[in-house]
């Protein structure tokens, strides 16, 4: 099959790793909040400051943040990536329609899950449950990908 | 769509692993396509159907619903 956009399936464990790495990291931080950022460095900022109103935005500015949260969902992202668009160790067609199956199941439950969301959740807490649906796409493709799989793989005759 | 992919298999001798390899997809693939859950390219198809030596129609069928 030619799908020629899928990482060679050496690269699947590592984004197994970054992906895992990231979403245990990601629980502890939302569960157990830090006292503070565990790395403060020096970052390029495009956007800042929206928060004071549109005339005091900043642009392109170097700023002093914590990228704790930034380096947890760059693993949960990258990772996720690597492991939905690598190949299967034998990659053919059902493979092919499976990945693309799953692709459109995740996207169409991840927008019924948000409608939900828009009508059940508000205000500050709305913005806090949206910083988990930026990921949801990916992980619902992840789990129901590998599930249909491990699905098909258990039944031999 | 149905087929008879698995008493061809049963004929031959073959298990899913060996036919899936013969033909260069994986087992799931044969698996799925035995349930009737997956229709497969007319390509595989045409590889099945050479490996077994018949005609298609004779492999896989219409059913009331296609």
């Amino acid at each position: 099959m030619n799908t020629n956009y899928l990482l060679p399936n050496k690269y699947k464990s590592i984004g197994w790793i970054l992906f895992t790495i990231g979403i245990i990291s990601g629980l502890f931080s939302y569960f157990i909040p830090m006292e503070k950022e565990p790395i403060q460095t020096k970052v390029l900022s495009i956007l800042n400051n929206f928060a004071a109103g549109p005339n005091e935005m900043e642009y392109f500015k170097i700023i002093e943040a914590g990228i704790g949260f930034e380096l947890i969902l760059l693993s949960i992202i990258i990772g996720g990536l690597i492991v939905g668009f690598t190949r299967e160790k034998i990659e053919d067609e059902f493979t092919y329609k499976l990945r693309n199956d799953s692709l459109v199941w995740a996207i169409i439950l991840n927008y019924l899950v948000l409608i939900v969301l828009v009508l059940f959740v508000h205000s500050f807490t709305f913005i806090y449950v949206m910083t988990l649906n930026i990921l949801t796409p990916l992980i619902f493709f992840i789990l129901r990908f590998n599930f249909i799989q491990l699905r098909h793989r258990s039944h031999e005759e | 769509m149905k087929n008879n992919i698995k008493v061809q298999r049963a004929i031959h001798d073959m298990t899913q692993a060996d036919l899936a390899e013969k033909i260069g997809v994986s087992r799931q693939t044969i698996n799925a396509i035995e349930k009737n859950k997956y229709v497969p390219s007319t390509v595989l198809s045409l590889k099945i159907a050479r490996l077994f030596s018949k005609p298609l129609e004779e492999l896989f069928f219409l059913d009331e619903t296609d």
